[in-house]
């Protein structure tokens, strides 16, 4: 299997490329296309960033592991992201993360059925902890009941 | 770095310096012992590791010193009370997740964690007693390089080989936070011809050699500096050997040895693993027409040789050193015999880079081209005599007269003489860019080998 960017997201790529001042700034928008199109970065794809970012693979692996928005195998449907950090703790959310275990089977960095879910750093919205962000939407000021509620509505 | 001398003082003693020297090279460099681990010269710093921490007057916090630069007035300690509960403080969390399997650790012995725990740990039992995060052993990275993820402490050398020195950025950190390690890309193993320099560099047991994992505990072998002879290069190695009692001396490992102006810091790995050449298929027995014949008769053989034939023709070897090459030319004058060292047959295009491989694998040609010995290769007629001193070409010629002082055995019929290698004798030897080098002798055999110098003196030769 391998992996190549299409016409589109090559024009995209060099339209974003006048932002920045050294090719290796691409890295992470890069990753993002192929987040957003596959659902996961495949290792294959690794070359065809390393190529545009003149980095090596070595490094693009290394980026790809080290942010939890990013993974190496395709995600469920519903990919729950669950802050870890200090608000969100000192707020509730190992409640949140209990009810998750115990009502919806789910252990952090595994699938269960359409659900995923990550611990993650920091989402940056401290202001209305415990927040949890399932795909690309945010939910806030959460308690386990609205959570229940939020995650029985999806199945 | 400025040209300009500056005063500084380091634990109440002032020093001078130039401005803006890298105060741990200096500190390092004037028999200061920092402990450090992220920090070598080849490298430069990268402050990962905050194990070289120094108190600097005026400043609110220690500083680490890879990262302060000498200037007018510095006052330095290294020593206080705060400095050593920092050092203890930094390697409880390195050994956090460390497993302390010294005892099965090739690198216990000369490893840095090691070092630093016995000089500045030493806390009490049960400081970390909790659960230790497990990651996997054994991990093969290619090119003779073994990693093990347990035992690494993340100082980045490594990497930074790979992104500074060779370019090739093979390796990368992954992951994150207590789960990070050191990967190749996937499914992608090292290929860089320079890769188990990365052994030599890892401070700790991480990354090993897997030639040399489980051969031998490193406080059995005793080291000694010397020249690889494996190119024209002449890099600076460390030769590991051990000699135990009643057993043979034997070669575990090459080293790079640092020379700035030869090889700087790094060896090649073919060089490096050229020791097992010393061992294997060496002759040992003077031998006449395969069969062993004793030290008396082998001389007045080669006297015999000698006298009744007209034409001799003398191959020296470019990898004999220059005080022996010269009592060749001396005997071979002595003789009236023609004296050659070609060295086309030591030529290996695929094997030079534009670094420290050079295409001609033989040690000492420069030496040869010094003192002028004919480098072009000898016509041998059916009664022409030939003396080879360990020439490579000599195993080619096809003649029935002829003395071979060989240290590798070679198909040959006539008389075989084994000769010390290089390991076993000291001298000289001129490198490429006309550098005159001293290689001590290293190992001496348990049954004396002759040398050369002493074969001629033997045979009754002027030397």
């Amino acid at each position: 299997m391998s992996f190549e960017f299409t016409k589109e997201e090559l024009e995209y790529i060099e339209e974003l490329s006048q932002r920045y001042p050294s090719p290796k700034a691409l890295m992470l928008p890069l990753l993002w296309i192929i987040q957003n199109r596959l659902k996961h970065i495949p290792t294959e794809a690794f070359k065809a960033v390393a190529d545009i970012t003149k980095t090596s693979e070595a490094q693009v692996y290394g980026v790809v592991t080290f942010y939890t928005m990013f993974t190496l195998k395709p995600t469920a449907k519903y990919h729950i992201q669950l802050c870890k950090t200090l608000s969100c703790n000192l707020c509730g959310s190992k409640e949140l993360l209990n009810l998750l275990k115990e009502r919806f089977n789910l252990l952090p960095n595994q699938q269960n059925g359409d659900f995923q879910l990550t611990l993650v750093e920091c989402l940056g919205s401290c202001g209305t902890a415990p927040v949890v962000q399932i795909n690309n939407r945010l939910y806030e000021n959460l308690t386990p009941a609205k959570l229940q509620k939020i995650l029985e509505d999806f199945s | 770095m400025s040209s300009k001398m500056v005063e500084f003082t380091v634990n109440g003693k002032k020093l001078l310096a130039f401005e803006g020297l890298n105060l741990l090279k200096y500190l390092l460099d004037n028999g200061y012992n920092i402990p450090h681990y992220c920090y070598h010269d080849s490298l430069g710093a990268d402050g990962n590791c905050r194990m070289c921490m120094v108190e600097i007057k005026g400043k609110k916090r220690p500083q680490i010193a890879c990262d302060t630069l000498i200037k007018e007035g510095l006052e330095v300690n290294t020593n206080t009370p705060t400095i050593k509960r920092l050092r203890e403080e930094i390697l409880q969390m390195q050994l956090r997740n460390h497993p302390v399997d010294c005892p099965v650790c090739d690198k216990a012995g000369e490893c840095y964690l090691q070092n630093y725990y016995m000089d500045y740990g030493l806390y009490k039992e049960g400081k970390h007693k909790k659960q230790k995060i497990k990651k996997s052993k054994n991990i093969e990275f290619g090119r003779n390089v073994v990693y093990d993820e347990e035992r690494c402490i993340l100082c980045k050398r490594c990497v930074r080989f790979f992104a500074n020195i060779t370019k090739t950025n093979e390796l990368g950190v992954i992951k994150r936070a207590n789960h990070s390690t050191i990967s190749t890309a996937p499914n992608q193993k090292l290929q860089s011809q320079y890769a188990m320099n990365i052994v030599d560099l890892c401070p700790v047991g991480a990354l090993l050699s897997s030639d040399f994992k489980f051969k031998q505990r490193v406080w059995f072998l005793q080291s000694s500096p010397s020249i690889c002879h494996g190119c024209t290069k002449n890099c600076n190695i460390t030769i590991d050997y051990s000699s135990t009692k009643f057993q043979a001396e034997r070669i575990y490992r090459y080293k790079a040895r640092r020379n700035e102006d030869v090889n700087g810091y790094f060896i090649c790995d073919e060089g490096r693993l050229s020791y097992k050449e010393y061992h294997t298929n060496r002759v040992t027995q003077i031998e006449y027409k395969n069969s062993i014949i004793d030290f008396k008769e082998a001389i007045s053989k080669i006297g015999i040789e000698i006298f009744i034939h007209k034409d001799i023709v003398i191959l020296a070897s470019p990898n004999l050193y220059i005080e022996e090459l010269e009592s060749i030319i001396k005997w071979s004058k002595k003789l009236n015999a023609r004296l050659y060292s070609p060295l086309e047959c030591y030529k290996d295009k695929e094997f030079a880079d534009n670094w420290l491989k050079e295409e001609l694998r033989v040690a000492n040609a420069y030496g040869v081209m010094a003192l002028e010995i004919d480098t072009s290769t000898p016509d041998i007629s059916s009664d022409t005599l030939l003396i080879n001193f360990d020439h490579k070409l000599a195993q080619d010629i096809n003649t029935l007269h002829r003395i071979d002082f060989i240290t590798h055995s070679i198909n040959s019929q006539g008389l075989i003489l084994p000769l010390a290698s290089w390991v076993q004798s000291s001298r000289h030897l001129i490198n490429s860019s006309g550098i005159k080098q001293y290689a001590p002798k290293t190992l001496v055999a348990n049954k004396p080998i002759l040398t050369v110098t002493e074969w001629i003196e033997a045979i009754g030769g002027d030397i």
